[in-house]
């Protein structure tokens, strides 16, 4: 049976050979890298007899049908296979190219559309709680794919009970706020409306008002780098309580320490939400002569705990969670000044030090 | 193996042969090799034609040398209608599948460099001489580089091992020997403005300053820097700096020094929803005018002679005065820039979108000023 298998295989395997028409040899063949067609090789039948200090005179690519065209930038680089072209960025999914010796269109090439591969998805939106302070401030969005940059004030929208398009409610910044990856972008809601009289907020007032159903609503129309649209349409529906203008206070915090001898995780909880960015980067655990633990940070549901977890067990003594001052909640008030400070009232601390806990493993 | 560059058109061929013809060591301690710049969020221009190039993928400046220093002193008037779909068909695509991230001129040669982005990312830099666009090639030239200093960001990554730390470079420029970044961070509302000595040491003598802008009435707040220039004001040099929530600060040069804490004084508010784009300064009949390109906004003029007037009543910030009060500025006529800079003393080079949609690169003349 299995033999029997391979046989219609093997034919049609010598048809394709044999029935290929003697041009194959001539047609030009796209370079693939990740998905992307970063090259042609055009074989030297089809440019022959060129002398290498003028092929970039002689020889273009360019866009299929155009009037006047118009040589596509790029570097050529002379292969025993053929003359191999790369343009500045790869060619574009969809396109027809043509390929031209001494102004004559010799052959031309379609780089078909991707239908390969998963569309990207948004994984995370945070903060992930679903009541929020009227004053916030960021939004992170994480995507499963790198994204293409530039384009999220076309496709984020603010939406107010369900109805109304909030404009102008997120900063129109660019280049954009992504990580190195692009998959991590995130959005501020306009600062200057939501900071005290500025005359953003004088005369449009604050994006956002307490006791009202918002939502976060991002277009399927949204592509990746790669050219893919999201699998679907996002949204994220929250409702906003009171303005948050108070520092948050470590002192007030909980810990749960771990036992001796364990990788029980060491648990903090901040008796409410705070920025999922920047719970990533700030806390630092440290053993009573001051050495680093190494470990991993996690962050619990709607940013209001964290454990950590650390490599190796636990010893019994004393520790300290070191907390840099410029942990923020929600509303973008870090450790050691409110997003709004009223320069009038208090003498507040201005620039801040590290934050410690201390905390005894048994 | 050997590379043709068609784009490096015979002219430019020759300017380059006469160049390496005479071997001399590298300006400003740069190294020939390829820069490996994975995205360019700004371009300035240092000295002798030396382009620095604001990487904020990899956190990176680079000063790259484009050997494009031969004095323009009779600069024609630029005109380039529809100049995305013109770069796009030399990228072999659709204007959909690029955006131009940021133009610089040249002060020497006058020649417009310009930083674009295709859908994937890919940047490219290109050259505009005249109604010429042509590639700038970034391989085996003189360079020389710079990493910012983000050092917390080292291990804090994802569950798929993505970096979460958010940043961009938000504007790049030089003066005085020093180049001028400042940086937005999608984490921490603050800015960070470095003054970084040129050309680059190994010690990395940088400034990295944390602004505080002292704003109207009497809330005083952190906000990031969105654009800046830098300007003579009375004699003293000042940076200008535009704000993502509330536009024009001026912070003495002197005073931005390592590790301070320096105070600006808003100057004026100019509008919401908005975010600056481009700032330069330009004259004309002996008088300098601040110019500023907005996201939402017309193009402002700003007279320096009333920014100077200002300068007594801004010493005390919380004074309720300028709660409201500002520099006067005028709109022009001239809606959605979307970049900007200076070609000589009195002209800028402007890309508009049009209100037919096209996209212009145009030259503005004297008699906005």
């Amino acid at each position: 049976m299995v033999r029997l298998a391979y046989i219609p295989g093997l034919t049609f395997f010598v048809c394709l050979i044999a029935c290929l028409p003697e041009s194959a040899n001539q047609s030009i063949d796209i370079q693939w890298k990740n998905g992307q067609a970063f090259a042609i090789r055009i074989p030297g039948a089809l440019a022959a007899d060129i002398p290498e200090d003028s092929i970039f005179s002689l020889v273009t690519v360019n866009i299929a049908g155009q009037q006047n065209p118009v040589g596509i930038l790029g570097s050529f680089e002379q292969k025993e296979s053929g003359l191999l072209f790369t343009p500045m960025i790869p060619f574009t999914r969809g396109m027809h190219y043509d390929v031209r010796v001494r102004d004559t269109r010799v052959g031309g090439f379609e780089v078909p559309e991707n239908n390969a591969g998963n569309a990207p998805r948004v994984i995370a939106i945070y903060p992930s709680a679903d009541t929020l302070p009227e004053n916030l401030l960021k939004i992170y969005l994480h995507f499963n794919q790198p994204m293409r940059e530039g384009l999220s004030a076309k496709y984020i929208k603010l939406i107010k009970n369900k109805r109304d398009t909030i404009d102008g409610a997120f900063l129109d910044l660019q280049p954009e706020l992504w990580n190195p990856e692009r998959t991590v972008l995130t959005l501020w809601l306009d600062p200057g409306r939501i900071k005290r009289d500025l005359q953003p907020n004088k005369r449009l007032g604050a994006p956002m008002q307490r006791g009202t159903h918002y939502e976060i609503a991002i277009s399927q129309a949204w592509t990746d780098a790669r050219g893919k649209r999201l699998a679907k349409a996002y949204q994220k529906a929250f409702v906003t309580i009171a303005k948050d203008s108070l520092s948050p206070q470590p002192s007030q915090w909980t810990l749960v320490p771990p036992t001796a001898a364990t990788k029980q995780a060491l648990k903090i909880d901040f008796k409410e939400p705070l920025d999922h960015g920047l719970l990533q980067e700030v806390f630092t655990v440290q053993d009573g002569a001051g050495e680093k633990i190494s470990g991993q940070w996690q962050i619990g549901k709607a940013e209001i705990q964290c454990h950590f977890i650390p490599d190796a067990n636990w010893k019994a003594g004393s520790y300290k969670v070191l907390i840099e001052p410029r942990l923020e909640d929600l509303a973008g008030n870090n450790l050691v000044r409110p997003f709004d400070r009223d320069i009038t009232k208090t003498s507040e601390a201005v620039t801040g030090e590290i934050a410690l806990l201390h905390f005894n493993v048994k | 193996m050997k590379k043709v560059y068609f784009l490096l058109a015979a002219l430019a061929g020759l300017v380059f042969l006469a160049n390496t013809s005479r071997v001399r060591p590298a300006k400003y301690g740069m190294a020939v090799g390829t820069p490996e710049i994975r995205s360019i969020s700004g371009l300035a221009f240092g000295p002798d034609g030396v382009l620095l190039v604001g990487d904020s993928k990899s956190a990176t400046v680079f000063a790259i040398d484009t050997k494009d220093a031969t004095a323009n002193v009779s600069t024609q008037p630029v005109e380039i209608k529809n100049i995305d779909q013109k770069i796009a068909a030399l990228l072999g695509t659709d204007a959909a599948n690029i955006s131009i991230q940021d133009i610089a001129v040249n002060p020497v040669s006058k020649n417009i460099y310009c930083a674009v982005q295709s859908a994937d990312g890919t940047p490219v830099l290109l050259k505009i001489t005249g109604d010429k666009i042509e590639a700038v090639s970034t391989k085996n030239i003189p360079f020389s580089s710079l990493a910012l200093n983000n050092a917390p960001a080292e291990d804090a990554k994802d569950k798929r091992g993505n970096s979460v730390r958010v940043a961009a470079i938000s504007d790049i420029g030089f003066a005085d020997g020093k180049v001028l970044v400042s940086g937005l961070s999608g984490q921490e509302f603050n800015s960070t403005f470095r003054s970084i000595p040129f050309p680059f040491t190994n010690k990395q003598d940088q400034s990295t300053l944390e602004i505080y802008h002292a704003a109207h009435g009497k809330y005083e707040t952190l906000a990031p820097i969105r654009t800046f220039t830098t300007a003579e004001i009375k004699g003293k040099k000042y940076l200008v700096a535009s704000y993502t929530c509330t536009p024009l600060v001026l912070f003495p040069m002197d005073e931005l020094k390592p590790g301070t804490h320096v105070k600006g004084r808003t100057v004026a508010e100019m509008g919401s929803g908005n975010s600056p784009i481009d700032m330069v300064t330009v004259s004309k009949g002996g008088e300098s005018f601040l110019m500023m390109s907005n996201s939402a906004r017309p193009v402002f003029k700003v007279k320096y002679k009333s920014i100077e007037a200002y300068q007594g009543a801004l010493t005390t910030p919380v004074e309720e005065s300028f709660a409201t009060a500002g520099v006067d500025f005028v709109s022009l006529p001239v809606t959605n820039v979307i970049q900007m800079d200076k070609l000589d003393d009195s002209r800028m080079i402007i890309l508009q979108r049009r209100s037919n949609g096209s996209l212009d690169l145009w030259t503005s003349s004297e008699r906005y000023l």
